[in-house]
This record gives C-alpha cells, structure tokens and sequence, in this order.
C-alpha cells in the first residue's frame, strides 16, 4: 500500500494527456508525489517532462485527464491560480524579468501572497506601506538563502548562468509554494555549483517544508538527491520507483541507450 | 513675463496637456500593451465637458465656475474609466500589433459616432465653451496640478505592488502569469487609468480650446502621443512626461532659432516649415539611437543607486 493511498498524496496526475496536433507530447501519466519528497522526473529529450510541468502550472492546457493538488481538481486553473494555489516552478530556459534587478524579480512574486490595491498602494493607505516592507524584506532574505543578496540591486540578465538558475529558485520561494517544481535547475552549472544546489534544494525543502519535483538530466544529481524517480519516454511513464530501482530497470537502460 | 505669458501662455497649457496624455499612453505601456486609444477617451472626455458646460451647467454669468470644470472632469474621468473596463476585457485578449488595431478601430468608431450624433453637434461640433479663466494661460492653475498628481501617481506605481505587476507582465507575461500575477485583470487596471487620464484631460481640453469637434482625439493624435513616449523613453514616467512637453515645444523653439539674424535663408526657412520633416527625422534617429528613449531608467538610476542600495542596507541590518 502506497501512501497515496494512505491519503498523503501532494499532488495527483491522472491520466494525463497532451497532443500537440498528431503529436503526442504526454500519453495518459499517472503518478502521485507525497507530502515532503523530492520527487524526479527524468527521460531523454522529448520525453514530455517539460510539458508535463507546463500542464501541472496550467500553461498548457491538457487535453485529457486530471490534476488534484491537495485534493483538489486544479485540472484548468489558469497559471497565476495554480501559483495561488501554492505550486511554483522555475523554467528550463530561464525565464527572469531580465531588465528588473534581483530584488523586483524576487519582490514580483510576493504578488499573491500580498493583497494591496493600486490606491492603497499609491497613497500609502490601509497598511500598504508595511506590506511593501515586508515584501522587500522577505526578498531579501530569500537573496541572502540562495547567496545573491550582496547583488540584489544588479539587472537579473547580467547574472552568470548559475546564480540566474538560483534567482530563479528565490523568485518560486517568494510565493510561498508548498510544492516547488524545478525544470533543469543544474542545467549549464559547473560540478561545485552542483554540490551546493544539492544541498540548496534540501536545505529548503525542509526549511520551507517543501514537496519538490525535479526534472534533471545529472544522474548523480538525482540519485543523490531524489525519494523516487519517474522516467518519461516519448511522453509515456516506463518506469517508477526509487532510485536504484529505476537506474536498474531494462526498460529504463532500453529508453536511453536504444536497442 | 507678462509679455512672454501672453505670447506664449496657449503653448504652455498645451505642452502640459500634451505631457498628461502622453502619461496617459504610457500607462498601458507599463503593462506592456501598445494601446492607441487614449485619444479616444480624450476625444470622448471632451464632449462630456463640452456637453455638460454648454447643455447642463449655464446660467452663470461672468466667468464660467471652476468647480463646475472639476465636476466634468470627474465625470469624464468616471465615463472613461467604466468604458475602458467594458472594451479592455475583450480587447485585451489581443496581444501587440493587433491589440494596437484595435484600438485604433475604437478610436475611429467613436469619431464616427461624433460625427453622426445630435448631442456631439454633428461636423460642426460644439462650440461657444464657456471659459473658466480670463486668460488661456489660466489654465495652468487645472493643467499644472494635474501633470503634478499624475506624475505623482505613476511615480508611486512604479515602486508599488500593483506596478511591479504591470512591469512583470510587460517583460514576460508567462513567467509573470506563473509567479501569481493575473494578466488580464492588471492590463485592464493599466488600460482603464489611462482611460481615466485620457477622458479627465479632454474635459479639460474642450474648455481650452473653446470647441469641440470629431477632429479632437483622433488616430493624428495617437501618433503624436506613440512619438512623445518613444523619443521621450517608455520605460519610466518621466520618458513620456519628458517627450511631450518638449516636442509640443519644438516648433515653436524651431521658429525662434529661425528668427535669429544671420541664418542661411534656406535654413531660416527649413526651420520655419520643415517641422514635419524635423519631427520624422528625430522618430527615425532615436529610435535607433535611443530604442528606448532618452529618459531610460539606466540614465536615472546611475545615481539613485547608491541611495537605494544604502537605505535597503538600513532595513536588512
């Protein structure tokens, strides 16, 4: 018996299914996160990872199954209520507000958690003042967490690959998520930049009690680092299970060496 | 200076006029949406002042009452604003140069309707406005205060929660739909506070000008405005604020400069008609020396920066 059974699941995909034209990019998925792991989800290119996070955020539509997050159907919530709802992400080609400093992308995510309106805001009523403290202050905090307050005034765009991975880690923080998707995040980061993101994605899952999900293409980056592991092939499930289970399983070695 | 007020007073209001409209463009510009219907809102803010002073408000002798231009103002202001929530929502769905047709469409409808209704007066228009002050650079005690409060505003927005929404969605509306941020509900707040702008200044407008007609607020206008905010600079309010007053300033500059003795004939004289030509060159040279105007937030925050970095230094120790 799985603990999704035991009614501990995050986030429920059911029989998901995307077509893009004659293209199938998702065929039927299914799986469930729990409460508190780090989640992988792993496949060759093409494999619909990315446009399975497209539909969990709600900026694809699907075109079959569903999605219960908590319990509940967030299946055609457009992307800022899902964002609402408690799911951020990052992107695997980073998507920063590259003109804005380090602190406004941060700060622009605090949007859902903040509630003042354009006059309140503008004529510094109703307590709005205060919020834009707070939002500021907790931007910074969330630099000083990924290491990039002393730069926190800099335009995002001059950042090194790195650190523009790890904004963008701040910025999904800054919503206060409960499930934090990450698409790629060791993408184009040199080995000690690894290690530390290792120790970054565990240090804020259980700071921030945090369900992950990963998709990453570093198999010692995922075995270190994942509960469990999905692998997607040609936007179908082949393979779950932990770690070693799944890096041992012949459909697994079939899907990325070829027959 | 009694003299140079009496010279130049219809300039001046003008200038400041053309400074509000071009705040008014930029609003949903902030939002990232081009949206060429401020001149609309202006066209119908216009005729709502005219309306009311002509049709609603007699009977004064004398001066015509402040508070009654302020009272239009706000009406013209609040008829805009609610137009502008109907027409944004379905308008806003469009996206760059079609959202931009569209509200070139909006624009040329209510030109037409102008034209072809009694109560706007038809071609004719209305005319005979009654005027508020005895002197056009009287203006200046509605027009200043007004530049100054919408400067203000947009100053605030820049650096609140609500812009910083605006802004996300102009440089990547995913990712900022992503974050939490609603696109659509904060393109039709920027669209309907330009529509505020737009109709408040043209309530104004129809007094300055003493009459009011289809020629007012139409798509001439629009491109006029789109040149104030690209040579002025698009990404903060100044840009725009900037490029209005000194490109309604330029002929008249362009004039004076010709009138200096010693001038070439044929230069006095390109001076004196050329503006068009003059205008033309400065789109074409700025926006390929300055994409994004003259007044950028780069130019303003290479001193700004150390004081920002100082207080936020203060709030994290």
């Amino acid at each position: 018996m799985t603990r999704a059974e035991a009614g501990n699941g995050c986030l429920a995909v059911e029989t998901m299914t995307c077509r893009f034209g004659g293209l199938v990019a998702v065929n039927e998925v299914s799986f469930s996160v729990q409460e508190g792991e780090i989640f992988g989800l792993i496949g060759p290119n093409g494999a619909g990872k990315t446009t399975l996070f497209n539909l969990i955020t709600g900026l694809t539509p699907p075109t079959g199954g569903r999605l219960r997050y908590r319990g509940r159907d967030i299946t055609n919530l457009p992307p800022h209520r899902v964002a609402a709802a408690g799911i951020a992400r990052t992107f695997q080609n980073i998507r920063l507000f590259g003109d804005l400093s380090a602190l406004d992308n941060v700060m622009i995510a605090r949007h859902a958690r903040t509630r003042s309106g354009v006059f309140a805001g503008v004529f510094g009523m109703a307590g709005a003042p205060d919020e834009e403290r707070a939002t500021r202050r907790r931007a910074l905090e969330l630099l000083e967490l990924v290491g990039l307050a002393d730069r926190a005034h800099e335009g995002a765009r001059g950042f090194p690959y790195g650190d523009q991975r790890r904004l963008e880690i701040a910025r999904a923080l800054a919503l206060e998520p409960d499930l934090l998707l990450l698409d790629e995040p060791a993408a184009g980061m040199n080995p000690n930049e690894k290690r530390g993101l290792s120790d970054l994605i565990r240090a804020v899952r259980s700071q921030f009690d945090l369900t992950v999900v990963l998709i990453e293409h570093n198999v010692p980056l995922v075995m270190g680092l994942c509960d469990r592991v999905a692998v997607l092939d040609f936007g179908q499930l082949i393979a779950l299970g932990d770690p070693t289970e799944v890096q041992n399983d012949p459909a697994v070695i079939e899907a990325y060496l070829g027959d | 200076m009694a003299a140079f007020i009496a010279t130049y007073g219809f300039l001046i209001v003008s200038m400041v006029l053309a400074a509000i409209l071009a705040l008014s463009l930029y609003l949903p510009l902030m939002a990232g949406q081009l949206s060429l219907a401020s001149p609309g809102f202006y066209a119908m803010g216009g005729y709502i002042g005219a309306i009311l002073a002509t049709k609603v408000f007699t009977g004064a002798g004398g001066l015509y009452p402040v508070k009654w231009v302020l009272v239009e103002m706000a009406a013209a202001g609040l008829a805009s604003g609610l137009l502008a929530v109907v027409v944004g929502v379905p308008a806003l769905r469009l996206r760059g140069i079609f959202l931009a047709f569209a509200t070139i469409a909006f624009v040329e409808i209510l030109r037409v309707l102008s034209l072809n209704l009694d109560i706007t007066g038809g071609a004719i228009g209305i005319f005979g406005i009654p005027q508020p002050f005895a002197t056009q650079f009287g203006y200046m005690w509605i027009a200043a205060p007004l530049l100054i409060v919408s400067m203000a505003f947009v100053y605030r927005l820049e650096r609140i929660r609500v812009g910083r929404a605006f802004i996300a969605i102009r440089e990547d509306e995913l990712a900022a739909d992503a974050m939490g941020v609603n696109p659509t509900r904060y393109k039709v707040l920027a669209f309907a506070l330009s529509a505020v702008l737009a109709g408040v200044a043209g309530a104004l407008s129809a007094h300055f000008y003493n009459t009011w007609n289809s020629r007012q607020g139409t798509f001439d206008l629009g491109v006029s405005l789109m040149a104030f905010v690209l040579i002025g600079g698009s990404r903060t309010f100044l840009g725009p604020v900037v490029g209005g007053l000194a490109l309604t300033a330029l002929p008249e500059v362009l004039r004076s400069v010709a009138d200096i003795g010693g001038l070439p004939g044929w230069l006095a004289q390109f001076l004196r008609d050329g503006r068009l030509i003059i205008y033309g060159l400065l789109i074409a040279v700025g926006t390929v020396f300055f994409p994004h105007g003259l007044i950028t937030p780069a130019f303003l925050t290479r001193r700004s920066h150390r004081a920002q970095s100082t207080s936020s230094g203060g709030q994290t120790s």
